[in-house]
């Protein structure tokens, strides 16, 4: 594996007096997928949104430590949170498309980052990204469709097109499987495998199964702290925390 | 408890009293809406019944001898002399023409052309006058002319006046009502729509015949257009800040909660605030549209403030997290994604807001718009703002304490006008919700 795309360090997040992650240290490395598992609350998703600084839009929110991503501290003052949620793309956990076309949803990210300098490069990043979504087929006819009419595994493969189509470095996903049926879950699972062949992906789940599918390297939180990271083939058969164990054996959570 | 019912079809003593306390429930609620009904019904009743005869007048036709002699002596058409002729110079070629007007018709009556001519309005002289003046080469030829009667004869014609109620009355005899009954027999005296209720200008006491609405309606549309320009963008650039950009803390809720409380606040507070404000220390000019408008702004800002942000409140921050997800900066969030979906909610807010300040009153008081009798029409839009002028609902509060009885009819005609606004605006605030409404 290459060296780490981000790296946390003594990262502490606080909501107000709640102490919500603590000391955590973690790296992700880059062209592979993390999975973040542990039971509600215990802060995975905090973190998560830690990373590209969606935490910002919380007034009580406040992020110590350091989380770099290639070296450089994404909450030094002079970081542009825009800038950095461009190169670190966000999929949530409940599909929300802009109420707009099909198009529209893809085509956003690129227009205000003026990646395009023409209508048909624009067309192209958009066929780009929903090719590599895996929704381009079902979609190509129907571009002009508000993007809020599709079925809920579909929305969810266009949420992930809108995010690739700005070409991050990093993506992030907050449980994007969890209102999706198993079938729509497996084709969500293949993209990952098959984004991961070029960027880092990291992804929370409840579901242990997805996590020991889908990832290369598993950490797992509990009450805000970080218990246990590596690889995902350990956590699984050989956890070496108590706690891990308790939880993956489906005893505490 | 008691005992449950072995069958179904037999329902228990409690479920019973349930199902009573549920058909009670609903029979008040549909009480209330039935008596609503109905007092709607008799609202609307009542204003069309009273209202609906201002927009019809009744008209004398006349033709009436432009004499040269009695107009432009010199007979040199030089204007400025035959503007020295006032009204009173004009009286006899009014009676001349009802002399005419008795024989053609072969009217039966004891009475003098002159009494005959009383019959119409006061205006009809200032009418003749303005009729020459703007073309003095009209002065020795003959014209026909449509003369409003005065009001005690188009009340004859309504049904408001009568031989009875007349009795008494100095400006109005029986003998009159014969020559009237008569005419109107022969076909010159006739009652038709009066356009110029809708666009004239506000008469003197001695003229209710001649009284419109028209200026008072420009009035208040100057003001409706000063709360727009003025209202609207700093009421949503506020919403929009406190919304998505104000951190929550004390002063944001000190700011929040006075809002709200400045919403509550009687409209006769900010016609005070006005007077102090606006014309005492600024010194603009008094019972002006400008001041009207800006004193209703102040008014309608809470409103469109609160609206506004309910609307952007019920945006889900699903949107908001997918724009800034995708790298959007918080302004282009806004601006792209939560105020097109805020957008109705918005307009709406705005529209219904306008709608209450256009029928407000009691601010105007204190302003001067209130009392003013709005003769003439503005001219220029700045006239329009900076000349003195009334409003609507002014308009119609001078003419209900009004004594003459015709003034009230036209009070009544104001509301329906009024009213026509009110329900046009609404409509526009459905439609525009319906149209622009998106789901997500």
């Amino acid at each position: 594996m290459s060296a780490s795309k981000i790296s946390a360090r003594a990262c502490n997040v606080f909501y107000g007096d709640t102490h919500a992650i603590k000391d955590v240290n973690v790296d992700i490395g880059s062209k592979s997928v993390t999975a973040f598992i542990g039971p509600s609350g215990c802060g995975k998703s905090t973190f998560l949104r830690s990373i590209n600084r969606m935490n910002d839009t919380i007034d009580t929110c406040r992020v110590e430590g350091t989380i770099t991503l290639d070296g450089e501290n994404i909450y030094d003052p002079r970081v542009d949170p825009v800038t950095l949620r461009a190169r670190v793309g966000m999929v949530f956990q409940k599909p929300n498309p802009f109420p707009k076309s099909i198009f529209d949803n893809v085509a956003y990210g690129p227009k205000i980052h003026g990646m395009a300098t023409s209508k048909s490069d624009l067309r192209d990043i958009v066929e780009n990204a929903l090719r590599r979504a895996a929704i381009w087929d079902e979609v190509k006819d129907r571009l002009d469709a508000p993007g809020t009419g599709l079925s809920g595994g579909q929305q969810q493969r266009l949420c992930i097109a809108r995010a690739i189509a700005t070409q991050p470095e990093v993506l992030l996903m907050d449980e994007p499987c969890s209102a999706l049926d198993p079938i729509a879950t497996f084709q969500i699972e293949e993209l990952i495998d098959d984004l991961a062949k070029n960027i880092s992906v990291v992804i929370v789940t409840h579901s242990m199964q997805q996590a020991a599918r889908v990832s290369q390297k598993t950490a797992f939180f509990h009450l805000g702290e970080l218990v246990e990271f590596g690889d995902t083939d350990d956590i699984f058969t050989n956890p070496s925390d108590p706690r891990t164990e308790s939880y993956i054996t489906g005893r505490i959570g | 408890m008691t005992p449950r019912s072995k069958s179904l079809f037999v329902a228990d003593p409690q479920t019973q009293s349930r199902k009573r306390a549920d058909a009670r429930f609903r029979l008040y609620g549909l009480a209330a809406i039935l008596a609503g009904l109905v007092l709607l019904a008799v609202l609307l009743g009542t204003v069309i019944s009273n209202g609906l005869g201002a927009f019809q007048q009744s008209y004398l036709t006349l033709e009436v001898e432009l004499l040269e002699s009695k107009l432009d002596k010199n007979g040199n058409r030089d204007i400025e002399e035959i503007k020295k002729v006032t009204t009173f110079g004009y009286d006899p070629l009014l009676t001349a023409a009802a002399e005419r007007l008795i024989e053609t018709h072969d009217i039966q009556t004891d009475l003098r052309a002159k009494d005959i001519a009383k019959l119409l309005s006061k205006s009809a002289v200032s009418d003749l006058r303005d009729f020459v003046i703007a073309d003095p080469s009209r002065i020795g030829r003959s014209a026909s002319f449509d003369f409003l009667v005065n009001a005690r004869v188009d009340g004859y014609l309504k049904g408001r006046v009568t031989r009875e109620s007349i009795a008494d009355d100095k400006m109005i005899s029986a003998e009159q009502l014969d020559a009237v009954d008569q005419l109107v027999a022969a076909g010159a005296l006739v009652k038709r729509f009066n356009l110029d209720f809708i666009l004239g200008s506000d008469a003197s006491d001695q003229r209710p015949e001649a009284a419109g609405v028209g200026t008072a309606m420009l009035g208040s549309l100057a003001m409706m257009l000063v709360v727009l320009v003025l209202a609207l963008p700093v009421g949503v650039a506020a919403s929009i800040y406190l919304e998505e950009f104000a951190p929550k803390n004390r002063l944001t809720d000190l700011i929040e909660v006075n809002i709200s409380n400045l919403a509550a606040v009687p409209s006769i507070v900010f016609g005070i605030l006005g007077l102090a404000v606006f014309i005492n220390i600024l010194h603009l000019p008094m019972s002006a549209p400008l001041v009207g408008g800006l004193v209703l702004s102040l008014m309608t800002l809470p409103t469109i403030i609160i609206s506004s942000r309910a609307a952007m409140k019920s945006v889900p921050p699903s949107i908001r997290d997918a724009a800034l997800g995708v790298g959007a900066s918080r302004m282009q969030a806004v601006f792209h994604h939560v105020l097109p979906l805020a957008a109705p909610g918005i307009l709406t807010g705005t529209i219904i807001g306008l709608a209450q300040a256009l029928g407000e009153t009691a601010p105007l008081l204190l302003i001067g718009m209130v009392g003013f009798i709005a003769s003439t029409a503005p001219e220029t839009m700045g006239d329009a703002l900076l000349a003195p002028n009334t409003a609507l609902p002014a308009q119609i509060f001078e003419w209900a304490k009004r004594a003459d009885p015709a003034f009230y009819e036209r009070a009544w005609g104001g509301i329906i006008v009024l009213l026509v606004f009110l329900v046009a605006m609404n409509a526009v605030a459905i439609l525009l919700r319906r149209r622009f409404e998106r789901r997500w």
